[in-house]
């Protein structure tokens, strides 16, 4: 097996691996901004339950809640509920969701009362402040965190081979039926370009950013 | 009738009675003066009049109407919607918004204002944007700042900053314009430009009202004077009265503490 063969096949498995993190940032990012309002709304009930559950999903290990989204539903209804991927795709949204939530709800908190006072006065109706005055000033104070958490994404990735759908990691442990280890550690260096290029874009909104000063 | 009647205005934060009953009358074009120590209730007053506070009683009247009041069966208190639209202010801290340049910190409001009618805003969104516009070019001339209109807020002095912020707050064209310590954050050699631009402010068009430790202003330009010390109005009248004939022991040791200054 040369290092041709192999290179085809980990990019095929680096389709699985980009569709989750894509899949992933698409919904979580919207979900977790609705999971950081349950938990700050003055509605206790609600923010207590948002909180016991953001507590157990951060608490659990993703590789379990994988786990249970795919077998669970299906034990209790005796039909199979989600398809692989879709169970993978379930159980990242919810819990890059919560981590994303945390961080939205550290940058939301971190705004000033003043900005809120400021666009009361002007007029502005509570969506408008959050939209137009206060959403701008939290992406850019959100920034490094949410860099940290898509970097760690990509990586989580891996995680899907528990319940049988192939990435780049399982389409190189293949070849370890063979003997083969090298495809393994060649892996690090798709890893490493994806998590260079996410950097650089990182790097680039930061700077975009920058023209003002908070 | 006034533009401006507070009837016997209340306001707790739990144990703490911070107003106790406040009242007074400012007429259109009129400058009020609030001033008293720290912890008097000064700005809670402005931030009742402005409705940032939600006061636990009284009434505050405009042109007459009744804007704020307890509604006599529920007792809750009731706050008449777009009472909002004919108070601005002015906050000590400035409280610009920072991803925007100062013309747009300027347009924000008006123009969400004049989007929220949409079927006018499609129609006429040229001629509407214009005008605002060139009312924010008229605006920040008056503030001097025409200069500054592509700046962040970030990359201004406090003393621009602030103006900026009384520019904002005057696009709205409110007819009483509350300033809460606008120069208290401000370097002492700021405080001149900013005091300068709220004295040009004077007009027929509207009334203000401004919380100030600056007394030698407040004497300047107020047509009248409020002193305020533990939740209540110790003594009002023009400057002439209460600065150099003070009836009220309280009003007399403060006025000697900050002249001592």
């Amino acid at each position: 097996m040369g290092f041709w063969e192999v290179t085809q096949s980990l990019v095929s498995g680096l389709g699985n691996t980009c569709l989750i993190f894509a899949l992933t940032l698409v919904l979580a990012l919207p979900l977790g901004l609705v999971i950081s309002f349950g938990s700050m709304s003055s509605f206790k009930p609600l923010a207590y339950l948002v909180k016991i559950i953001v507590w157990i999903v951060r608490g659990v290990p993703l590789m379990l809640q994988v786990i249970v989204i795919y077998y669970v539903p299906g034990m209790l209804l005796g039909v199979p509920v989600f398809s692989r991927f879709v169970a993978v795709i379930v159980s990242f949204v919810i819990n890059y969701a919560c981590y994303f939530s945390e961080i939205y709800r550290g940058g939301i908190e971190s705004i000033p009362k003043g900005q809120y006072e400021a666009g009361k006065v002007l007029g502005l109706s509570r969506t408008q402040v959050f939209f137009k005055v206060v959403l701008m000033q939290v992406v850019k104070r959100i920034m490094a965190p949410m860099s940290n958490e898509v970097i760690t994404l990509i990586k989580d990735t891996a995680l899907a081979r528990v319940i049988m759908v192939v990435e780049i990691i399982q389409a190189a442990q293949n070849y370890a039926a063979y003997g083969l280890m090298w495809p393994l550690f060649y892996t690090a260096v798709f890893y490493l370009a994806y998590v260079g290029i996410l950097t650089l874009l990182f790097g680039y909104l930061e700077k975009k950013l920058d023209y003002y000063k908070a | 009738m006034p533009l401006l009647e507070v009837k016997n205005l209340r306001k707790s934060f739990g144990e703490n009675e911070v107003l106790k009953g406040v009242s007074f009358t400012l007429d259109g074009g009129e400058v009020l003066s609030v001033i008293g120590a720290s912890g008097g209730g000064k700005t809670t007053l402005l931030r009742c009049l402005n409705f940032l506070e939600v006061p636990d009683g009284g009434e505050i009247l405009v042109n007459g109407e009744r804007v704020f009041y307890i509604d006599d069966e529920t007792g809750k208190p009731v706050t008449v919607p777009g009472v909002q639209n004919i108070m601005g202010m002015v906050f000590q801290q400035f409280n610009l918004f920072p991803q925007y340049s100062v013309k747009e910190n300027l347009t924000l409001a008006p123009i969400l204002h004049a989007k929220s009618d949409k079927r006018r805003f499609k129609e006429n969104k040229r001629e509407i944007l214009g005008e605002i516009d060139k009312r924010a070019d008229e605006i920040l001339s008056v503030v001097g700042l025409t200069d500054k209109a592509a700046s962040y807020p970030g990359f201004l002095s406090g003393g621009q900053q602030q103006r900026v912020a009384i520019a904002r707050a005057l696009m709205l064209s409110p007819e009483v314009l509350f300033f809460d310590e606008p120069t208290s954050s401000l370097d002492p050699e700021l405080t001149g430009e900013v005091l300068k631009v709220i004295k040009g402010l004077k007009s027929h068009e509207r009334a203000m009202v401004v919380v100030t430790h600056e007394l030698e202003f407040a004497r300047a330009v107020s047509d009248k004077v409020i002193f305020m010390a533990d939740g209540v109005i110790v003594e009002q009248g023009p400057p002439s009265a209460v600065f150099d004939n003070p009836q009220s022991e309280k009003t007399m040791a403060f006025l000697n503490r900050s002249e001592a200054y």
